[in-house]
C-alpha cells in the first residue's frame, strides 16, 4: 500500500501524538552557545577567534615544537650523516637514490628516498597533518560546521554554491579526497561540478600546508591570501558560465555536543593511520620517480622544452618542472622540492601556488573519476585554463608590484 | 497577520500557514504547516535565516523563507 | 562479536541477513554501526557525513549479516547525490532489512520516511536512538505503544554509551513487513481484525506485549 505524503504526514503526527511527551527544561549552555555563534554580531568574531586559535596551534605545536624543535634535529643531525657515513660508494645511482646528494647537510638537500623521504612525510607532515586532523575532528564533532555554513552562506552564494560547501572545503584543507565525495551533500551538478573543480585548483591539502608552513613560514601568508582570490575569482566565472541552478542552503543545524573523546581518538587514528598507509609510499615512490628522471635526463629535457612558458609567462625559474613532476604524486613533495631550488620570494610563491593549482594529486584524480568521467574532463579542462591564466595573473601583478 | 518568513523579526514567534516552494524539502526538515518557529538568526546581506521549530532548527536561504508566509499575531 | 570472512566462507547468504541502516542525517546510524560491527565508519555531527555505504559484519544467533551503513536522508525522494545512495541500496537489496533509525528527540521527521521504507513491505526494525539526549530534554517516549502502533521491533539505544545496541543486534532476526494499512486503521483508532502475532524478544520496556 502506498500513501501521499499527506497522508504519511498525518500519520506521523498520530503515531507522535500517541507516543512522545514533550517535557520542559531549561536552555542548556550548548543552545546558548549555538546563538552567540551563528548570530552575526557575535558569530564571526567567533569564527575569526577559533580560525586564529587553529592557525596558532598549527603553527606553534606542530611546525615549532614537533618539527622543528625534534625532527629537524634528529633528521638532520643523526639520520642523515649516519645514512651518508654507512651507503658505499657515494657516486653511485643507488646512492643518489636512496640518500641523495653526499654533500647535503639537511634532509631537504638530500634528496633521496629514504632521506628526504622519511623527513618530509615522517618529520614534517605527519606533525602538520596530525594536529589539523585533531582541530577537524573538534570542528566535525562540535556541530560548528552547519554553523560556519550560515555564516559563510552569503560569499558562497555569489560563486554559485552555498554555505553547505563548506563542508567539502573544510574537508578538503584535510585531503581532497574524502572531500570530493563529500561533494554529494550539494544539491545540483552545477554546484557538484563547481565545488569539485574549485577544489582540486584552490584547496590545499593538511599535507601541502604543513609543508609550507614549515619551509616559507613567512610566505605562507601571501599563498593562502592568492589560493582564496583565485578560488573567489574563478568561483565566479564558472558559476557565471556554467549551466544550471544554484539552490539556496537549507540546512539542519544540530545541537552542539561536547566531542565524545573515545570517537575523537577513533577517528584521529584512522586518520594518521590512513596517512601513514597512503601517503608515505606515495611520497618515497614520488622521490624514485623523480631521481630516476633526473638521472635519465628527462627532467632537464623537460625544463629546457618548458623554459619558455615557465621564465616568461610565469616567471619561475625552469628548474620548477621537476617538481610538478613530483607533484602528480604528492604534492608535499613538491613543495619540499622547490625549497632547495635558489628562487627569489616572489618566484617562491608562485611557484608554491603554481604546484598547489596545476593538478589534484593521483588519488583525487582517482575518486573525481569515480564521481563522472565527464565532468573530471571537463575539470581538467578549466584546471588547465586556470593555470595558464592564473599563473600569468600572478605574474603580471607580480610585475606591477616590482617583485617579479 | 499574514507576513514573509524573511520580514519575521528577529527573535519573534509565528505560526507556518503557507508554503510555496519545494514544500515537500521543508516539510522533511520538520518545517510543516500549522507548526510554530520563532526566527533565531537572521544575516545581513540577504543571508540566510535560522529557524527554531520545537527540537529542530533549520537554517535556509532568504529566496526560501520569502516563499513561506507565516502568521504573527496575539492570538497565537 | 565482529566476524572474520574466512570461518563463515561455508555459510550460503541467506535471506534477510543484509541489513541496510536507514533514516534521516544525523541520527547515529554510522555510531550504531560502529558498536555493532566494530567497523570504522566516519561519525561527526552534522547532517551528511556518510555520503557512500560501507558495509560490516555482525554474527549472532547464528548467523551472519551483512551489515551496511547508508547515508541519512529525509525522504525517498532524493535531493542530492548522497540520499540517492540510500535510495539506490534500498533498490538495489529488495531482500535486505531495513534497520530504521530515528532521534528520540526528532521522532515526527524521522518516522515519514520510516512510513515510506514500510510501504515498500521489507522487513523493519525500528532504533530509536539518542535515547540519552531525549532523557536529557525531558522527552519521553513510550516505546511499547510505539512496537504496538507499528507492529514491529521498537529498541530504544544511545549509541554513545552503547545502550540497547545489544537488544537492537538480538532483535534484527525478530524483523518484520510493516502492514502499513493495519498501522492506518489503528491510527483510526479501529483494531485491523487481525492482531500481528508479535511476541516481545525481551527488550525489557515492553511489558511483555
Ligand atoms: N547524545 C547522543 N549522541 C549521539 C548518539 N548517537 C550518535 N550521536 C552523535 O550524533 C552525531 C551523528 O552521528 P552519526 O553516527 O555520524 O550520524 P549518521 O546518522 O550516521 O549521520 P549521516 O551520516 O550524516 O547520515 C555524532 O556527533 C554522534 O556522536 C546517541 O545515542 N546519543
Ligand atoms: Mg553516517
Amino acid at each position: 500500500m502506498v500513501f501521499s505524503s499527506d497522508a504519511r504526514w498525518e500519520m506521523v503526527d498520530e503515531i507522535t501524538r500517541q507516543t512522545v511527551t514533550y517535557g520542559t527544561y531549561k536552555q542548556t549552555l550548548g543552545a546558548v552557545l549555538g546563538d552567540l555563534t551563528v548570530k552575526p554580531l557575535t558569530g564571526i568574531p567567533v569564527a575569526v577567534a577559533a580560525l586564529y586559535a587553529f592557525w596558532s596551534v598549527f603553527t606553534s605545536f606542530a611546525g615549532e615544537l614537533v618539527t622543528d624543535g625534534f625532527m629537524v634535529k634528529f633528521f638532520d643531525g643523526l639520520w642523515l650523516p649516519w645514512f651518508q657515513a654507512i651507503w658505499p660508494d657515494p657516486g653511485s645511482w643507488h646512492y643518489f637514490l636512496f640518500i641523495g646528494n653526499p654533500a647535503a647537510d639537511t634532509c631537504f638537500e638530500a634528496f633521496g628516498m629514504l632521506t628526504s623521504g622519511l623527513f618530509v612525510s615522517v618529520g614534517v607532515v605527519l606533525p602538520a597533518v596530525f594536529v589539523f586532523y585533531l582541530m577537524m575532528t573538534l570542528l566535525e564533532d562540535s556541530g560548528y560546521l552547519p554553523r560556519l555554513a550560515v555564516l559563510m552562506d552569503t560569499v558562497l552564494h555569489r560563486i554559485g554554491l552555498h554555505g553547505y560547501a563548506i563542508v567539502p572545503i573544510i574537508l578538503g584543507l584535510g585531503c581532497n579526497v574524502p572531500a570530493v565525495t563529500a561533494t554529494r551533500i550539494l544539491e545540483t551538478k552545477k554546484q557538484r561540478f563547481i565545488m569539485m573543480t574549485l577544489l582540486a585548483i584552490f584547496i590545499p591539502c593538511g599535507a601541502q600546508l604543513g609543508i609550507m608552513m614549515s619551509i616559507i613560514p613567512d610566505l605562507i601568508g601571501v599563498v593562502i591570501l592568492c589560493l582564496i582570490i583565485g578560488f573567489g575569482i574563478f568561483g565566479f566565472v564558472l558559476n557565471k558560465i556554467i549551466p544550471g541552478e544554484n539552490p539556496e542552503i537549507l540546512v539542519d543545524v544540530p545541537p552542539y555536543n561536547w566531542p565524545v573523546k573515545e570517537y575523537v581518538i577513533k577517528k584521529l587514528w584512522n586518520r594518521t593511520k590512513g596517512f601513514l598507509k597512503e601517503a608515505v609510499p606515495f611520497v618515497l615512490l614520488g622521490i624514485l620517480l623523480v631521481n630516476l628522471l633526473y638521472l635519465g635526463g628527462v627532467i632537464q629535457g623537460l625544463a629546457n622544452l618548458f623554459e619558455p612558458v615557465f621564465v616568461t609567462w610565469f616567471g619561475v625559474p625552469k628548474e620548477t618542472v621537476g617538481p610538478l613532476i613530483a607533484a602528480f604524486l604528492r604534492k608535499d613533495l613538491a613543495i619540499a622540492q622547490l625549497s632547495i631550488i635558489p628562487m627569489t620570494a616572489y618566484q617562491m610563491v608562485a611557484s608554491v601556488v603554481l604546484v598547489t593549482i596545476y593538478f589534484p594529486c593521483v588519488a583525487t584524480f582517482v575518486v573525481m573519476l569515480r564521481e563522472g568521467w565527464k565532468e573530471l574532463i571537463a575539470a581538467i579542462a578549466v584546471l588547465f585554463v586556470v593555470v595558464f591564466i592564473y599563473g600569468g595573473l600572478i605574474h603580471a601583478v607580480g610585475i606591477l608590484l616590482g617583485v617579479a | 497577520m499574514l507576513t514573509e518568513l524573511s520580514d519575521l523579526p528577529f527573535g519573534a514567534t509565528a505560526i507556518v500557514r503557507e508554503i510555496n516552494t519545494s514544500a515537500h524539502d521543508l516539510n522533511c526538515m520538520g518545517l510543516r504547516i500549522g507548526k510554530e518557529l520563532k526566527m533565531i538568526t537572521k544575516q545581513p546581506i540577504k543571508g540566510p535565516v535560522v529557524v527554531l521549530i520545537g527540537e529542530l532548527e533549520i537554517a535556509m536561504g532568504l529566496e526560501i523563507a520569502g516563499r513561506i508566509m507565516v502568521e504573527t499575531g496575539t492570538d497565537i | 562479536m565482529t566476524g572474520g570472512k574466512t570461518e563463515m566462507a561455508v555459510l550460503v547468504p541467506e535471506r534477510g541477513t543484509t541489513v541496510l541502516m536507514i533514516g534521516n542525517p544525523n541520527v547515529g546510524k554510522s555510531a550504531l554501526f560502529n558498536r555493532i560491527t566494530g567497523a570504522n565508519a566516519i561519525v561527526s555531527n552534522y547532517p551528511g557525513t556518510t555520503v557512500d555505504f560501507t558495509s560490516g559484519t555482525f554474527i549472532g544467533g547464528g548467523r551472519t549479516y551483512t551489515i551496511i551503513d547508508v547515508p541519512g536522508t529525509y525522504s525517498l525522494d532524493p535531493r542530492d547525490a548522497a540520499e540517492e545512495v540510500a535510495v539506490r541500496m534500498l533498490r538495489d537489496y529488495p531482500d535486505a532489512v531495513v534497520m530504521i533509525v530515528l532521534d528520540a528527540t526528532k521522532t515526527d521527521r524521522g518516522l515519514y520516511v520510516a512510513l515510506e521504507v514500510m510501504e515498500r513491505g521489507m522487513p523493519c526494525i525500528v532504533a530509536v536512538n539518542m535515547m540519552d539526549a531525549a532523557h536529557e530534554k525531558k522527552i519521553s517516549l513510550d516505546i511499547a505503544a510505539l512496537q504496538r502502533i507499528l507492529g514491529v521491533p521498537v529498541v530504544a539505544t544511545t549509541a554513545t554509551s552503547g545502550e540497547g545496541v545489544r537488544d537492537l543486534a538480538d532483535m534484527l532476526r525478530k524483523a518484520k513487513v510493516a502492514d502499513i494499512g493495519a498501522i492506518a486503521q489503528r491510527m483510526r483508532g479501529e483494531e485491523p481484525e487481525r492482531e500481528p502475532a508479535f511476541t516481545c524478544g525481551g527488550c525489557g520496556g515492553c511489558g511483555g506485549r
